[in-house]
């Protein structure tokens, strides 16, 4: 067990407290980077007890709690809050060797690593860049590529990165090239799936020694998550520039390097002997394997084929759950389905029209119909727990009353209202809950028509809002609460796609994003979520359960309570075996 | 022949320019933007409008038609929107896969749809025969992916002798490839043998009823002859005539099968190039599957032709 807790804190980066610098406390830039630490968005000073960088770093192991005094990060604090399995698999000592066989939901469309192309393709890029900041098992934020970081003010970030990181082609890692990443992302062309969120980054400049400063028109808050964000991957300038197309191969500084992609077959990575953590990752290789259908996949798992899956169907999840050998770890917090409208029609227009939807639905009811119990209500707010913002004051605010919800819309004049209610045939996490919604809303006397349509024919049915009402569901898609920018801020994607927009909401998402301290921000995320209950942007359903299952022999994997980021521990994990 | 074959190779080009047209006037008209495709749930309009100028998207139908033309007419058929990679190599490398499941689904199905079909023809009404199109009729009856799940249950998971591991080719490992190839192979041979033994089965019925069956009956020929030389050999052409069917169906219409069992095919690549809107990639595998189906016609033709002297290809 020494040699363990050795071995953890040999590859632990620097990131020693969760007590933090703020912009006009009495430490000084320098020592406030040396404390670094687990950072929090809302950046209280707290005396930090000698828990000086140098001596006591936080574990990045899969157990043990994230060192230190001081408040939570903005992620997800309590370990895997909703979990519904074994949080964790450590347990023994670590091995070396060994391949994992990874049964993969989708076959990738493409490496691209600033263009997010969903989870399993970013489970796949994640093993072979590396971000400079990530997530520990606990959801707490610590540095990756950066040895330390932190807020020089409010509006300039600093970050060290960590000395004699080599790209799998041998360079070294250079302040340049993190300052060309950045480039890369701003640039229109690449058209990054975080440019948005970058919006105040002014620039990127490279400082003295090792260190890179992100300048800011604005304070942003989110900016440390954002960098923590799979599609802000660090690649190599004299790569890229050298003319490679990074859709098709990849390299990075990363745990794992990419050998070869067979289209529809696998891809395989190799151990990076050099990887800047010492002693990980602890397997040889992993071999990625495409396999679309959620039968057979789950059939290779069970049969020994493949040691690990994602995506596990929920129609799976309780056979797997009893099988011997095999282990579930999932949870009920991030991915979630909602009830959209167009805001400048009728009936969506009509808040009465919109409550009648809210108090319309049994969503315990629909849980079980629409995943055999494999999931959770939402009758209050989005933010899961362990979150900045997170208000369990709220829960229970749409229980479930049909003749409440009748009564509204009578008042609104809508009686025996009959509605297209558009969804998508493609995804089952997202129909399923609108045939169980469907099912529901006929007690409240609303008779809704469901319009099923392909994927890509569905989002463009919303882009042009052909449809009154809507059905989908995602996840976040990083873990602070400005997530929710994208659904009822009116510059967001999704507000635009529902015609709306709510000039108090836009006030309290831009000063949730200037704010850096953490109970002040818990406050401002908890008027949004008290107005958007309010004024119902959208009507949320309910929350699904996904995870991954795995063989027992495989260790040191955790589901983390802070997003779609928990591949990223496949680098501590290993085969009993 | 030759100016037979000459003609039918003019009709190929012509027919395939047709196809070429349609397919891509088709994917047009289909709502769905290939640019959001690839972008993903987050990206702005403005990004969106971006990657459509980058793809030439933004382009009108006509510069992009004859673009694509001008690109496949020098044998180019262009790069896949989404992976990035050139059609042609991803074409050519899931054709073989494709090809070999295809013929040895259709192989299998002959052996025992042919004899089970002449069998049944020889006994219409009785208890072989209704044993037999009861059978055929669950073939055809059941869908492909409720076969290949139960064959993958039992063969893969109760009994475990067929374990559905990563594909791997023929040259890597002959012996893992043909335990990988069985199941999908069944599966599809499921609905193909129901279909020859049906279609040999009323052909026969219909021959066997014939004059001259009853003349080489009479003439004393042993009945082994007069089946398998004088029924068999004229019951044989509109059987031919299904298998072509069934080819030219199977080449594009194996996904199912594809995606239980892993199998690198052609028809997947379609498919995912339909959801992603890859148009290259729909077009490149459409083109393909155009330029066989024409090929599988003309062979059946001279099939005819070889099996049936009076027929003469002109």
């Amino acid at each position: 067990m020494a040699e363990d807790q050795t071995t953890r804190d040999r590859r632990a980066p620097k990131n020693p407290t969760s007590d933090l610098w703020i912009p006009g406390s009495t430490l000084s830039r320098r020592q406030a980077l040396k404390i670094g630490g687990v950072l929090t968005a809302g950046s209280l000073l707290v005396a930090c007890g000698g828990g000086s960088s140098e001596t006591t770093p936080t574990p990045s192991g899969s157990s043990g709690s994230s060192g230190g005094s001081g408040s939570s990060g903005g992620s997800g604090s309590a370990a895997t809050p909703g979990a519904t399995e074994t949080p964790s698999q450590a347990a023994g000592t670590p091995k070396r060797g060994g391949i994992l066989r990874y049964g993969l939901s989708t076959d990738p469309s493409n490496f691209e690593p600033h263009v997010s192309t969903g989870a399993a393709s970013g489970a796949v890029k994640l093993m072979v860049y590396s971000t400079l900041l990530t997530y520990d098992a606990n959801g707490q934020l610590i540095g990756d590529l950066a040895e330390e970081f932190g807020w020089v003010d409010d509006k300039t970030f600093e970050v060290k990165l960590r000395q004699g990181v080599t790209f799998h082609n041998g360079d070294e890692l250079t302040t340049e090239d993190v300052v060309f990443t950045f480039e890369r992302i701003k640039h229109p062309d690449t058209a990054a799936s975080i440019a948005g969120r970058l919006a105040a980054l002014e620039r990127v400049e490279a400082g003295d020694g090792n260190t890179v400063r992100f300048h800011l028109s604005t304070p942003l808050a989110t900016l440390p998550y954002i960098l923590a964000m799979n599609p802000s991957m660090i690649v190599s300038k004299k790569w890229i520039e050298s003319g490679v197309d990074p859709k098709t191969t990849m390299m990075g500084t990363g745990p794992f390097k990419f050998v070869e992609r067979k289209p529809g077959v696998s891809i395989e990575l190799v151990r990076n002997e050099n990887y800047f953590i010492t002693d990980l990752p602890y397997l040889d290789g992993i071999t990625f394997i495409p396999m679309p259908d959620d039968n057979a996949r789950v059939t290779a798992l069970r049969t020994g084929t493949v040691d690990f899956i994602d995506y596990v169907p929920y129609t799976q999840m309780d056979a797997l759950a009893q099988q011997s050998g095999i282990v579930l770890q999932t949870d009920k917090v991030l991915g979630f389905g909602w009830l959209g409208f167009v805001h400048d029609r009728e009936p969506g227009s009509d808040l009465r029209v919109r409550q009648a939807f809210a108090y319309a639905l049994d969503r315990e009811k629909m849980v079980q119909i629409a995943f055999n119990g494999h999931g959770a209500p939402i009758t209050g707010g989005l933010i899961p727990e362990g979150w900045v913002g997170y208000s369990p004051d709220l829960e229970g605010t749409y229980n479930v009353d049909y003749e409440k919800a009748k009564s509204l819309l009578q008042e609104a004049g809508f009686s025996n209202l009959t509605v297209d209610m558009l969804t998508t045939s493609t995804y089952s996490v997202i129909q399923r809950p609108a045939i169980a919604a469907q099912a529901e809303l006929k007690n409240a006397g609303i008779e809704a028509n469901l319009i099923q349509e392909e994927w890509l024919t569905f989002r463009q049915s919303v882009q042009d809002a052909k449809y009154p009402v809507h059905v989908w569901g995602t996840a976040p898609d990083f873990n602070d609460p400005d997530f929710l920018s994208d659904f009822v801020g009116s510059n967001g994607n999704f507000a635009k796609q529902f015609h709306f927009s709510d000039e108090r909401l836009d006030q309290l998402l831009t000063e949730g994003r200037e704010t850096t301290d953490e109970s002040l921000r818990n406050e401002i995320y908890h008027e949004v979520e008290k107005r958007v209950l309010e004024i119902l942007p959208w009507v949320y359903l309910i929350r699904r359960e996904q995870g991954e299952a795995m063989a027992d022999y495989v260790k040191g994997y955790t589901h983390l309570a802070a997003g779609s980021w928990s591949q990223i521990t496949l680098r501590e994990t290993w085969l009993d075996k | 022949m030759t100016q037979y074959l000459a003609r039918r190779g003019l009709y190929l080009l012509v027919q395939l320019l047709v196809v070429a047209t349609v397919v891509f006037l088709l994917l047009r008209l289909v709502p769905g933007d290939p640019a959001r495709a690839i972008l993903g749930e987050t990206a702005t309009e403005e990004q969106v409008a971006r990657v459509r100028h980058q793809l030439g998207l933004d382009q009108p139908i006509y510069r992009q038609y004859v673009s694509w033309m001008a690109d496949v007419l020098r044998g180019d058929l262009g790069t896949s929107i989404t992976s990035g990679r050139p059609v042609a190599t991803d074409v050519r490398d899931r054709l073989g896969n494709s090809l070999e499941l295809i013929a040895l689904a259709t192989c299998l199905s002959l052996i025992i749809g042919l004899p089970l079909g002449i069998i049944a023809g020889l006994r219409a009404n009785r208890l072989p025969d209704f044993v037999l199109s009861a059978a055929a009729m669950l073939g055809l009856s059941l869908p492909g992916f409720v076969v290949g799940t139960v064959l993958l249950l039992i063969f893969a998971l109760r009994l475990r002798w067929l374990p559905q591991t990563q594909f791997v080719e023929w040259s890597e490992n002959p012996g893992q490839h043909l335990k990988l190839v069985i199941l999908p192979v069944l599966t599809l041979a499921a609905s193909t043998v129901a279909v020859i033994m049906r279609m040999t089965r009323s052909s026969m019925l219909e021959v066997v009823r014939q004059d001259y069956i009853k003349l080489a009956r009479a003439k004393g020929l042993s009945e082994r002859t007069v089946i398998l030389r004088h029924a068999l050999r004229n019951a044989i052409n509109p059987v031919v005539s299904v298998v072509g069917l069934e080819l030219a169906t199977l080449l594009g219409g194996t996904v199912i099968v594809e995606t239980i069992f892993g199998w690198p095919g052609l028809s997947s690549l379609l498919i995912a190039g339909v959801r992603a809107r890859d148009y290259p990639v729909v077009q490149g595998v459409v083109l393909l599957i155009a330029v066989l189906t024409i090929l599988i016609n003309i062979a059946v033709d001279i099939a005819y032709a070889v099996l049936d002297p009076r027929i003469r290809i002109s």
